[in-house]
């Protein structure tokens, strides 16, 4: 909306600048005249239409639209089609086998500078499911975010994705493949969403160095322990969060970017509940939630012609070590629990390769062992091929094979996704999207 | 006792270097030539393009955050032209004295009325600049106001260095404009001559030396060409004898290639920013570059 109104007013300035060169022509003609030239060349009524339309394009000026303070707002769709090719009950997926239609994502961004001070912006997302006619509507972040802080810093707050890894907090369309890995379901449960405070600095050195903690009342998706509702919650209930991430010019065209995370919940109030396990009798109660993660990003980003060809090879590597109560009986306070620590390890690593401005291709392998039983392994196989019609339209194809150990009971499954993703409205080129 | 002096040395070496690079102006840029003959010794430039890269392409590296995190000025083009890294890069860099509207956020088109200001901004025509088009570099021109324009803000950051600026600026000026008259003879060829690039970065360029602007390889701004518009352009590109087929450095050649071959065009390389091609590393060093090789295409 600002580059429409700065738009408008390049406009009316040029006829302004053309209607007052017009009146001078016209005047100096007038005062340079013979006495008796045709007063039919210039006559006053005419000066005065002229002096009247540049008038108006002045005062037109003046106006303000209504519409000029509205924030930029821009509008992401995302389809998801696919087949698998067992139900859901067999691979413990929360989508069904068989074909499968999903409206994963219809999010309307909008941001604007608040003040000098700061910027806001939100996302609300909505999802439709035609599996089950639900459709959802959901704050995904809204958040206030400083621009003028002393001392290399920046504070959020608000709800909004907490930096932590490498793709916890890039949205679901933004992905470069179709699904979120799996370590980043099992631990952090999809993105990193957080109601609470985040500060980042920036190191005051040549060297590109960033430092982000946060603190929050929840991380990523959270389930609420659904016997304890309106439960008091001291600090030790807050989640805490951190990175330290660096970047390398390996040389113009080679990049390196790298990080640190850490996330610690020294009281989860019983998230989740009592989980049942496979056994169909004990459960674990989570007690305590830490997480750990290293990430590393090689990129081949030539300075030429970057727009057509580039390559990224991504590794994120997980390490959960929560703390549950053990309850082998599956009957609370008998006496016979226990506490347990369970240390789980994921990893997804993905390589992405673009030819043209259109074509990129790329592969995803992901590896996690269950949050509750690091014997439960799972693992994901995924080649993948995006056409990119243009940068607002995308349409991506994606084959994921997947096992599991005999831990889990679940069955190997295939599973072809086309997803189809698009913007209108006003986009920005994030730092995150780099 | 030695190297007790020696150390003491050491420490007032690099005091006095401090001091010498306190006293530079750190400007961050993507118009590198203009604000170092414009700043001479008394600014320390930085460029965030090579003069290769597309200047919707430049990457946005985090090893550019610190540059401008210390730097006093942020020196662009404007009218959107760096609008694919700058903004993100701005944001990133935690330094409000050069965020936009800031007197450290030096925007060069200030005072040039653009052409090309489009009459929507929907997605169907493309990347669009709502702003119009930026690339009003290659008119030299208009540069001339880019040139006033870091002018205008070296003076205002640094005023105990005016007149050195102003001698530069006027010294600058003063080639520039004899390269402008050497420039318009010796493009007197060019009068009336029809090409298309790939993509449309040539309108000012164009007006200035009297040359008609057919179109673009790309569909529209940002999007590829189809078969579809390959095959509509060279057909009128034959019936209207369009000559030269212009492919900037940062476009692949196939596509250009098959244009300038269909049609009988001859096909030349063309730079947008200084260091675009080799040999090429200022300003005049480009236009030299750009106005010989169409002439020599035009007069194939």
């Amino acid at each position: 909306m600002q580059e429409n109104l700065e738009k408008t007013q390049n406009e009316q300035r040029q006829q302004i600048e053309a209607l007052t060169k017009k009146l001078d022509e016209l005047t100096s003609q007038r005062q340079t005249a013979a006495p008796t030239a045709s007063p039919a060349a210039v006559t006053t009524n005419q000066l005065n239409e002229l002096n009247e339309k540049v008038n108006q394009v002045v005062e037109a000026q003046k106006k303000t639209l209504p519409s000029e303070f509205n924030p930029a707002i821009g509008f992401v769709g995302e389809t998801v089609f696919s087949y698998r090719s067992k139900g859901s009950d067999q691979t413990g997926s929360d989508r069904p086998g068989g074909f499968d239609v999903w409206q994963r994502s219809l999010e309307m961004v909008a941001s604007a500078s608040v003040d000098p001070f700061a910027k806001g912006y939100a996302v609300i997302n909505a999802s439709a499911d035609s599996a089950s006619s639900e459709a959802t509507l959901a704050v995904e972040e809204a958040a206030l975010q400083t621009t003028s802080l002393p001392g290399n810093l920046e504070l959020k707050a608000g709800r909004f994705f907490a930096e932590f890894g490498r793709l916890a907090y890039i949205h679901d369309h933004e992905l470069p493949f179709v699904n979120r890995p799996l370590a980043l379901d099992e631990y952090i449960g999809g993105e990193s969403q957080s109601d609470g405070l985040q500060l980042n600095w920036l190191a005051p050195v040549p060297h590109y160095v960033s430092v982000t903690a946060g603190v929050g009342d929840h991380f990523g998706g959270d389930s609420p322990n659904p016997d304890h509702p309106g439960t008091f919650r001291a600090f030790d209930g807050l989640n805490f969060w951190g990175r330290l991430s660096s970047y390398w010019d390996l040389t113009p065209n080679w990049q390196l970017e790298s990080g640190i995370s850490g996330l610690i919940n020294p009281k989860t109030e019983d998230r989740g509940g009592a989980l049942l396990q496979p056994n169909g009798v004990s459960t674990l109660t989570e007690k305590e939630r830490r997480l750990a993660g290293f990430d590393v990003k090689f990129s081949y980003v030539p300075l030429q012609n970057n727009q057509f060809r580039s390559f990224n090879w991504g590794t994120e590597v997980l390490y959960s070590d929560n703390r549950y109560l053990s309850d082998p009986d599956g009957i609370p306070s008998n006496g016979d629990e226990f506490k347990e620590n369970v240390g789980s390890l994921g990893m997804y690593s993905y390589a992405n390769y673009k030819w043209s401005r259109q074509w990129s291709a790329g592969f995803l392998f992901d590896y996690v062992q269950s949050t509750q039983n690091h014997s439960d392994v799972t693992m994901d196989y995924s080649p993948f091929i995006t056409f990119a019609l243009s940068h607002w339209n995308q349409l991506r194809l994606q084959y994921t094979h997947t096992s599991h150990n005999a831990a889990s009971g679940l069955k190997p499954d295939d599973a072809i996704y086309l997803q189809w993703a698009w913007i209108i409205g006003a986009h920005s080129h994030g730092w995150q999207q780099r | 006792m030695k190297l007790k002096s020696l150390f003491v040395t050491l420490i007032a070496l690099l005091y006095a270097a401090q001091i010498h690079a306190a006293e530079k102006i750190h400007v961050v840029t993507t118009l590198a030539d203009f604000t170092r003959q414009v700043g001479g010794d008394h600014v320390e430039v930085f460029s965030l393009a090579t003069g290769i890269e597309d200047t919707h392409g430049v990457p946005m590296k985090p090893s550019f955050v610190p540059r401008l995190n210390r730097a006093d000025l942020v020196v662009l083009v404007g009218f959107d032209c760096e609008h694919a890294f700058l903004p993100a890069l701005l944001e990133a860099s935690k330094n409000p004295n050069i965020q936009k509207g800031k007197p450290g956020y030096v925007d060069c088109s200030e005072g040039i009325t653009p052409l090309e200001v489009p009459k929507s901004t929907d997605h169907s025509e493309g990347d669009v600049h709502p702003g119009g088009n930026p690339h009003y570099m290659l008119d030299p021109e208009l540069a001339k106001v880019a040139i006033q324009n870091i002018y205008n803000a070296l003076v205002a950051i640094a005023p105990q260095y005016q007149a050195d600026f102003a001698r530069n600026r006027d010294a600058y000026l003063a080639t520039l404009d004899a390269k402008i008259a050497e420039w318009k003879t010796e493009a007197a060829p060019l009068k009336g001559a029809k090409f298309v690039s790939y993509h449309n970065h040539w309108v000012y360029f164009a007006g200035r030396f009297g040359m008609e602007y057919f179109g673009t390889i790309e569909l529209k701004p940002g999007v590829d060409p189809t078969p579809r518009h390959i095959e509509e352009l060279v057909s009128s590109m034959k019936a209207d004898h369009v000559s030269i087929v212009a492919r900037e450095p940062q476009f692949p050649e196939k596509v250009p290639a098959l244009i300038a071959k269909e049609t009988g065009a001859t096909l030349v390389k063309l730079p947008i920013m200084p260091g675009g091609v080799p040999n090429t590393p200022t300003y005049i060093d480009e236009m030299d570059y750009i106005v010989r090789t169409l002439v020599t295409a035009v007069q194939k």
